[in-house]
């Protein structure tokens, strides 16, 4: 009997050591930048926060992290935590990956304190399907020494962006760069070129998309734009400012701490991207979801509102050149409303667009890139090209 | 026991020895082109991708995606691209095989070296390209206009007309060394007297290339050749790298343009059509190739 009671009370002890592991949640995300350090210390703080929970975080390109959920839907690997580029949340919501959070959201602290650009990107036919992250938008960078030696002003209006480009060109030196590939990270870079002008992406074959697309494709017909933009991320634009081959760039707040590193010892500044009649910029910034298959999603919550916590957003978005989506975080700082560059950014942000939110957004996005890619490359005529895209969105649009 | 069955049972054991294959074969080839072939002829999109019964909707993937233009582009793409890479690869490969066939000195190890184009990884050969190409820093540009063959830079991956030829390029390096190794090994299995015993007769080089070189070569020329189509027409992570099938298309091949409507537009069961668009193709030239082949036998036996 003894040795019975020996046995269980050891069996005991082991299940209780056991369950005593902390459950393991496992985390997808596409950080690889200078953001990714940060983002592994909010994923560690959390993990040393508590010891019920542990989240394992995985890298994966961003490209192939949007296939491999696609795969996973139909039968595969899928972890309980992902992470989305916000214009996509929506085909996700609309394929099934995440799960519906609604009824989670209430009584949070969290809910209703979230920016409505980021948030509405969540929300899919009146349905939470995740969290936003962080936030950013695009600004003008210009080389302020350069801009000195050709005695030009920081272009406010597309004249001046013109007639700025034109003293700033010389031979090695194009007036400016921007991100014209052929996918999502081009569109994001088109379109407040689009907005400033009045035209809407809902009608890209209105004369006010026409005369935006016509103005770009003529700073590259003139010389004062390289036409290798069309296969320029937003890093290689950075690495063309950087190297003083560009003296201004269209770029994000993520690419500061890129600059400063690149080019320690170069003058610049920032400044609102030139208007046409308005100012205009994009949204852009990650989401987080639970995945809808896992089975740790009351773990997989805890996580989600520990990097919403205001302290815990504040901090990564400060070291990782983001903005924090929630309105109350980004109020009572005072971080963005002091530094010089980034209050441009804090201030572009007031009238950044989101993209979609709309599931057939990636359809109407490749209808865009492929426009403008016709027309930098004078394959169409910039009405031409914005006619066959507008055809290409109404079709994606009915089907 | 009888002869045959004893001939029985071996038969039996050899359908047991290739079982494992056989599995391994239907298991992680059959069923994923039957899943695809199958995908291709229902309506699988955003809306209904985790559905667990999908809508058979007959010949309207292949009808949608035979009406947009893209498919067309990246068909004549793809025939282009494989020309123009077996040709310049077989040429070049052919001619220096037959050189370093020639027998000086150190032939064995520049043979060697040169198969390291064909052992690096197709992505780092398009990254290499991609800057070699460019027109700002790419140093085929700098040589070209250093020595005055062309005044300004040539944007090879940027401009609609030449980006194909970039590309062409970039694949006829690596294959190149794969048609050479392969023609060589066939070249050394030639016996030498047969050129001794033509010299005796009296033939010329020329007569000794076309009427020894070439008919004892044919197997070797088949299969490099169909090797180096099949290579060649499913071409994706290089034309990926390199130009993303950009600009507008100008390199979209089939497989680019499969992967473009799967995964960037989510149109799954039309991606699914234009990737059996391309498993036709291959599966045809497979096809005429296992023909070749057993005729061949056949003359040879």
């Amino acid at each position: 009997m003894k040795k019975i009671l020996a046995i269980l009370s050891g069996l005991l002890l082991v299940s209780f050591l056991v369950s005593a592991e902390p459950t393991e949640v496992k985390l997808w995300h596409y950080f690889s930048g200078p953001d990714a350090p940060w983002f592994e210390k909010v994923v560690s703080d959390f993990n040393a926060s508590q010891t019920k929970v542990k989240v394992t975080s995985q890298m994966v390109p961003r490209e192939e992290l949007l296939k491999q959920y696609t795969i996973g839907l139909v039968g595969g690997n899928l972890p309980d935590i992902g992470m989305v580029d916000n214009p996509e949340h929506a085909s996700f919501s609309a394929m099934g990956l995440f799960l519906d959070i609604s009824d989670r959201m209430k009584g949070w602290e969290g809910d209703g304190k979230f920016f409505k650009g980021p948030w509405k990107s969540c929300v899919y036919q009146g349905k939470v399907y995740g969290i936003p992250h962080n936030s950013n938008c695009l600004a003008l960078y210009y080389n302020t020494d350069m801009l000195k030696a050709a005695g030009v002003t920081p272009p406010t209006t597309w004249d001046e962006l013109t007639a700025a480009c034109k003293k700033l060109t010389k031979p090695g030196v194009y007036g400016l760069a921007i991100c014209g590939i052929g996918n999502e990270e081009g569109t994001f870079q088109f379109l407040p070129w689009i907005l400033s002008s009045g035209a809407t992406v809902e009608k890209m074959d209105s004369p006010e998309s026409i005369k935006s697309l016509t103005y770009l494709t003529d700073l590259i017909k003139k010389g004062y734009m390289s036409s290798e933009v069309i296969n320029w991320t937003q890093a290689d634009a950075e690495k063309q400012f950087a190297t003083g081959r560009a003296a201004m760039m269209v770029n994000g707040p993520w690419n500061l701490s890129a600059v400063k590193t690149d080019a320690p010892s170069m003058n610049w500044n920032l400044t609102k991207i030139p208007k046409d009649k308005v100012y205009a910029s994009v949204l852009g910034g990650e989401n987080f979801g639970i995945i809808y298959n896992s089975k740790h999603a009351n773990e997989a919550w805890e996580f989600l509102k520990y990097m919403s916590l205001p302290n815990v957003m504040e901090s990564f978005a400060m070291a990782a050149g983001k903005f924090p989506p929630r309105s109350d975080v980004m109020n009572n700082s005072k971080y963005w409303k002091s530094d010089p560059l980034l209050k441009v950014f804090a201030e572009q942000m007031e009238f950044a667009m989101p993209r979609g939110p709309h599931p057939k957004w990636p359809e109407i996005s490749s209808a865009i890139f492929t426009a403008y890619q016709e027309s930098f490359t004078m394959t169409k005529s910039p009405t031409q090209a914005l006619k066959d895209a507008q055809k290409k969105i109404d079709k994606a649009l009915v089907k | 026991m009888s002869k045959a069955h004893v001939r029985n049972g071996e038969g039996l054991s050899g359908y047991f020895f290739v079982l494992p294959a056989v599995i391994f074969m239907v298991a992680f080839i059959g069923y994923p082109i039957i899943y695809n072939f199958v995908m291709s002829f229902q309506k699988v999109d955003i809306m209904t991708l985790k559905s667990a019964t999908r809508e058979f909707i007959g010949l309207a993937n292949f009808r949608e995606i035979f009406s947009a233009p893209e498919l067309a582009i990246s068909i004549g793409n793809t025939v282009m691209y494989t020309a123009g890479c077996l040709v310049i690869q077989f040429v070049i490969g052919f001619l220096l095989a037959v050189f370093f066939n020639l027998g000086f000195g150190f032939q064995e190890k520049l043979r060697g070296l040169m198969t390291v184009a064909w052992m690096i990884p197709s992505t780092v050969v398009a990254l290499l390209f991609k800057f070699m190409l460019s027109p700002s820093s790419g140093i085929i540009n700098y040589l070209l206009v250093a020595t005055g063959v062309v005044k300004e830079p040539i944007g090879w991956l940027i401009s609609q007309k030449t980006a194909l030829w970039g590309v062409i390029f970039a694949n006829s390096w690596i294959g190149i060394p794969f048609n050479m190794i392969l023609l060589s090994t066939g070249l050394t299995s030639i016996p030498g007297e047969l050129y001794e015993s033509a010299s005796i007769d009296g033939a010329s080089s020329i007569r000794k290339f076309t009427s020894i070189t070439v008919p004892l070569l044919k197997p070797a020329i088949y299969s490099v050749l169909v090797l180096g189509f099949i290579y060649t027409f499913k071409v994706f992570d290089l034309i990926y790298v390199m130009t993303n099938g950009g600009p507008v298309h100008a390199t979209e091949v089939l497989s680019t343009y499969a992967y473009k409507l799967s995964f960037v537009m989510y149109r799954f069961s039309e991606g699914a059509a234009a990737a059996n668009v391309l498993f036709v193709c291959l599966f045809v030239v497979g096809l005429g190739y296992l023909k070749l082949i057993r005729e061949g036998e056949e003359i040879q036996s």
